[in-house]
């Protein structure tokens, strides 16, 4: 049977009847609540802290009762569980205070004084570079840099006909996943288990490990269904989950901290500002000959996951066009705000917005359609990526192109558009590379484990969440067909560390191609044996052959296959307010062969609207080290009236490696809606246009200013 | 305070402290977990609940407005005819992902659909516009509400 | 929190407590004083229409007056796109107007429709219009021991009246900038205009002078649009904030009443 036709998602019944059982949902004999004193200073020395009488059954708990290291462990280990002597965002976690009524527990926590020394703070990316400050990170605020090249960029620019330049730039987003993240923590029996909303079981795990110092048998991590995620359950709730933690050993009791909304605003990681610039020689003709680009990155407050999402942003930092000669550059700066982290796209977004702006710029300096230049100068099966890897499979750009020029009506718009002032219609082209990055996937060493039961059922063991995406359901289906069994055998549920191997993490859009993929390698395994009683195989992840990559030298094969897609965005503006309406989005889509077309569609509709909110409506600023909009009232996600009409169609390129044939979707169709929207207002108004959000408001200044 | 109100079908009778929100009695007091608290004030419909047939935010609503009326949330709703079909619809349109807004959304299609059986796709997108989801897009809600009304027709 | 049975009784209580409808505004804040509850009250609840006037109300939430048959126009234009649905069923015309936010999108609608208050206490009765209710933000005259019981909307016969919100998205959004208009022609001449402007200024904006300027000048062929501008510019001081800036607000508050009086010597809707 074909596996794409959808089926009725496993977790339905229970999400429509209200049953699925959330964090705060789950009731604990016992429990305590906790909550966070947070630093209101954007950096700082803490001088002082003065605590009332704490009344009998309540709690502080600070860095002094963290039994291990002090530090949640990512790819580094800077940010604190708690501030010890300094500050570096407004938001920042001191203590806890933690006690059987909540509110009482509040009132407790406004009595808490804290005196700070404050410290020159570094606010924006130029503060953090100009080096008027004192460094936070280092010595000059760079948490990370790289760069890479090929053949002679310089030499082009000499060559070229024609230069063109550009800098554009986007802003802070935050998530707000409809459920604020929370964390259980339960100490029993010298064991401590945490149970909570996350994306990667085995991260806060490891998290715990080091925190705690204690042996990994003594640390389990469970998933509570999780009520979306988005990149910002990633690597967060290894916080909180070391904060519940250490709070239960101290107390003897089960705590629980859920997050208030707007302090889920100010407190957890947003998406990377950037500021992503460019400079490319052209010839005659329009042909590329160079570019140089170069990418900075807002990463806030500490490390957390910048390396890699820098190093996401410029392996995608050509683009899809072809050029003999590139240079690209990223950096990621420290400044005095939120740590930013992982967000729907990781970086690429950013990297395309730049790139596919700039494109537009490039047709227009040519005089030809977005469209026709784009798909005229992109690579095509064969030619070098980005880090001079090759895209082996099928690019099916042109495919791509020409459906969406049938869907959108857009040559004919584009030309219209053209002598007609307040509409305008744009196009983007973009890839995103499926699975962790580099040299991710090898050192994630994942496994998965595949368990045929007494009763017969099958069930999947691995550490991949749940989190609204489908993957339940995907990963099941899979394990259905390859083994010929009805969907209704296949068991799968929320991970526990206790029973599922670490199959990595739930993100880089590696779920269905990468974990789906070994379970289909584990199914062929498990064939000959579903004959036996009980039976459990394992399958540990391999690079396929082909692969080349070089960690160090950034050279390669970044990733091991790409997902396509190309966008057209048609909006009109309103002359009289600057209010932009999308009269309509187009999507063409390449993740292979979809595992289920309706959770697909799900994936490419809900991540064009999240980017939609990205490129227009979610504003967020810093100003004086303070979120600006911090509420979830003036922080604008799309509302059901803000929607345009969507069209998204499938072309399928099957990938050998990946299940079925399937790619990677889940992020895929974030990335390519900001340039084209950013595109079409540019024609629609004739402002140029270097950033995102498009408010009215910045509409306004640029017809004003320059 | 004493109050006396009809919860689910059942006369519930509670001495409540009246400023208490009927969000946090719903979850606390009467164990009933499907009403979702996203963010506290209103401005997100994850606590959405039908007070006397009206959609309202239950995280903004004091029990002292609650006394003497009729509240139906998603764990009454889910033993209706109405119920199954408006599932049934939200399942072919893929309009559940993490479903924490669906409780809420599930109510506003309830609410909609008693006022205005057949609406249209404006209608829909006004009746859902307090109700915010961050997985869907909202597009497949509105298609599963449409495609409810349909199929449904004659329930409402 | 205390509950009356009667609007007597809860005049007798009134002092030293904040009065409680719908809660929608209230129930987000901190308020260190005591609720009087008195949504449920049936003597501020009702529309009728009474001798050439529309009386609603305090407590008449924003869902009836959307519902209502006789309730006017442009009044209903500006609750529709006010919050959503589930807030609309709760809040009340009475907690918006006593909220008395620059922003409140039933204020330009009801300054246009020269609405006037009626305020109760237990030794008085007073008739207010609603622009000298309102005195900046969330300030108003209402009297420690006073309620709102109605609002009175006299009769309005518009060629056209309306309501615009420039609002932070389509839904659950407070507004940046909003304008109420209306005029009526008759016989080819301007016979009533008026405008008033929300969230520019501490309080909602209308100018009964330059509205007279305005229809005394009717039909504009000498850059009295421009000089009306001018006047309505001197008038507003709209603010940087979370949602958008001065300059913004500025700009789209003239451009609203330029691009209404425009459509009016065009003779359009």
């Amino acid at each position: 049977m074909d596996i794409s036709k959808p089926v009725e998602r496993v977790d339905l019944l229970e999400k429509c009847q209200g049953n699925a059982l959330f964090v705060d949902d789950l009731e604990i004999p016992g429990l305590l609540h906790a909550v966070t004193l947070r630093s209101r200073i954007p950096r700082g020395r803490i001088k002082r802290i003065e605590v009332p009488e704490i009344p009998e059954r309540y709690w502080i708990v600070d860095y002094r009762d963290v039994p291990g290291k002090n530090s949640v462990k990512m790819l580094s280990e800077d940010m604190p569980f708690f501030a010890e002597d300094k500050v570096n965002y407004i938001g920042e976690p001191i203590l806890l205070v933690v006690g059987e009524d909540k509110e009482k527990a509040k009132r407790i926590l406004k009595d808490i004084h804290v005196e700070y020394e404050e410290i020159e703070p570094v606010f924006t990316i130029e503060e953090a570079l100009n080096g008027n400050a004192p460094p936070i990170y280092g010595d000059n605020n760079s948490f990370v840099e790289y760069e890479f090249s090929r053949g002679d960029v310089d030499d082009a620019f000499r060559k070229a006909y024609r230069i063109v330049e550009g800098e554009y730039r986007t802003g802070l987003q935050e998530h707000i996943y409809l459920e604020p993240q929370g964390m259980i923590g339960i100490y029993s029996e010298g064991k401590v288990r945490v149970i909570g909303s996350m994306q990667c079981p085995y991260y806060v795990k490891n998290a715990l490990v080091h925190g705690l110092g204690w042996p990994e048998d003594r640390i389990q991590v469970v998933q509570a269904t999780t009520g979306g995620g988005f990149g910002g359950k990633e690597d967060f709730p290894s916080l909180i989950a070391g904060h519940v933690a250490f709070a239960s050993i101290k107390t003897g009791r089960p705590v629980k901290l859920i997050l208030e909304r707007n302090e889920d605003i100010l407190s957890t990681t947003k998406r990377h500002p950037s500021i992503v610039r460019h400079r490319t020689a052209l010839d005659r003709d329009g042909n590329i000959l160079g570019m140089d680009v170069e990418i900075i990155l807002d990463a806030g407050a500490y490390i957390t996951l910048s390396p890699v999402v820098l190093q996401r942003a410029i392996f995608a930092g050509t683009g899809v066009y072809k050029t003999p000669n590139l240079r690209v550059r990223g950096i990621a700066v420290a400044t005095n705000h939120v740590p930013s982290g992982a967000f729907r796209g990781f970086g690429s977004p950013q990297a395309f917005f730049g790139v596919e702006l700039h494109g537009t710029n490039l047709s227009d300096e040519m005089g030809i359609s977005p469209l026709e230049y784009k798909k005229s100068v992109s690579v095509r099966r064969g030619d070098l990526t980005p880090t001079s890897g090759r895209f082996r499979s099928d690019v099916k750009i042109d495919e791509i192109m020409s459906r969406l020029d049938k869907l959108s009506g857009f040559t004919e718009k584009y030309q219209k558009y053209r002598d007609e002032k307040w509409k305008g219609i744009g196009v983007s082209l973009f890839f995103h590379g499926c699975g962790f990055t580099g040299d991710g996937e090898v050192r994630l060493d994942s496994r998965v484990k595949l368990a045929k039961r007494k009763d017969g059922k099958v069930e999947i063991l691995v550490s991949t969440v749940e989190m609204g995406q489908g993957a339940q359901t995907a990963l099941r289906k899979i394990v259905s067909h390859a083994l010929n069994i009805p969907i209704e055998q296949v068991i799968y549920r929320n991970p526990d560390t206790d029973r599922v191997p670490d199959s990595g993490p739930t993100v880089a859009s590696r779920t269905v191609m990468i974990v789906g993929g070994l379970l289909q390698r584990a199914c062929e395994k498990l064939k000959d044996h579903m004959g036996e009683m009980e039976y459990v195989v394992e399958e540990r992840f391999r690079m396929p052959e082909y692969v080349r990559w070089d960690q160090e030298k950034l050279h390669g094969d970044s990733y091991p296959e790409y997902s396509w897609g190309g966008v057209v965005v048609e909006v009109e503006v309103d002359p009289v307010t600057l209010e932009v309406k999308t009269s309509g989005m187009w999507g063409v889509y390449d993740v292979g062969i979809p595992i289920d077309e309706r959770i697909i569609r799900g994936q490419l509709e809900g991540g064009m609207v999240q980017a939609l909110g990205w490129a227009y409506l979610e504003k967020m600023d810093i100003k004086e080290g303070l979120l600006i909009p911090g509420t979830i009232t003036d922080y604008t996600i799309p509302t059901a009236k803000d929607v345009p009409e969507i069209v998204v169609e499938l072309v399928k390129t099957p990938y050998e490696y990946g299940p079925f044939g399937a790619k990677c979707a889940g992020e895929l169709p974030f990335v390519g809606v900001a340039p084209a929207f950013a595109s079409a207002v540019q024609q629609a108004t004739g402002i140029r246009i270097d950033k995102i959000p498009i408010t009215p408001e910045y509409l306004l200044e640029k017809m004003n200013g320059d | 305070m004493v109050i006396e109100f009809v919860l689910n079908g059942e006369r519930i009778k509670a001495d409540v402290n009246p400023e208490k929100r009927l969000l946090h009695f719903l979850r606390e007091d009467m164990g009933l977990k499907g009403t979702k608290e996203g963010c506290g004030e209103g401005e997100c419909g994850a606590c959405s609940v039908l007070l006397n047939g009206k959609l309202v935010h239950s995280c903004l609503v004091p029990l002292i407005m609650v006394d003497g009326r009729d509240v139906l949330t998603i764990e009454g709703f889910r033993k209706t005819e109405r119920f199954r079909v408006l599932k049934e619809a939200f399942s072919e349109e893929g309009a559940v992902q993490c479903g924490f807004c669906t409780p809420g959304m599930l109510l506003a299609a309830e609410a909609l659909l008693r006022e205005n059986p057949e609406p249209d796709e404006e209608d829909i997108k006004e009746a859902i516009s307090g109700n915010l989801c961050r997985c869907t897009g909202y597009l497949s809600v509105v298609r599963a509400i449409k495609r409810a009304s349909i199929k449904g027709r004659g329930l409402w | 929190m205390v509950k009356p049975d009667t609007l007597q009784e809860a005049l007798g209580m009134r002092s030293g407590k904040v009065p409680l409808a719908g809660g929608t505004d209230l129930m987000v804040r901190e308020v260190n004083k005591e609720f009087l509850y008195i949504g449920h009250l049936p003597e501020l609840k009702g529309i009728r229409a009474l001798e050439g006037k529309i009386i609603i109300g305090s407590a008449t939430t924003l869902d009836e007056i959307v519902q209502s048959k006789i309730v006017p126009e442009v009044l209903k234009q500006g609750v529709k796109v006010m919050a959503s649905p589930g807030i609309r069923n709760m809040a009340t015309i009475g907690g918006n107007i006593c909220n008395s936010s620059p922003a409140g999108d039933t204020l330009p609608p009801l300054y246009i429709l020269d609405a006037s208050l009626l305020l109760v206490s237990l030794n008085e009765v007073r008739t207010v219009s609603v622009m000298d209710f309102i005195k900046g933000p969330g300030k108003n005259i209402l009297r420690e021991d006073e309620l709102l019981k109605e609002i009175i909307i006299p009769d309005m016969d518009f060629t056209y009246a309306g309501y615009r919100k420039i609002g932070t998205r389509n839904a659950l959004a407070l507004s940046k900038a909003s304008i109420a208009y209306g005029y009526k022609i008759e016989m080819d001449r301007l016979v009533d205009i008026r405008i008033a402007l929300g969230a520019v200024a501490p309080t909602p904006v209308r100018s009964k002078s330059i509205e007279e300027f305005l229809i005394e000048t009717y039909p504009w062929e000498n850059g009295e649009i421009h000089r009306a501008l001018v006047m309505y510019d001197k008038l507003i001081n709209p603010i940087t904030d979370q949602r958008s800036t001065a300059e913004y607000r500025r700009w789209v508050s003239l451009n609203l009443i330029k691009d209404f009086l425009m459509g009016v010597s065009r003779g359009e809707d």
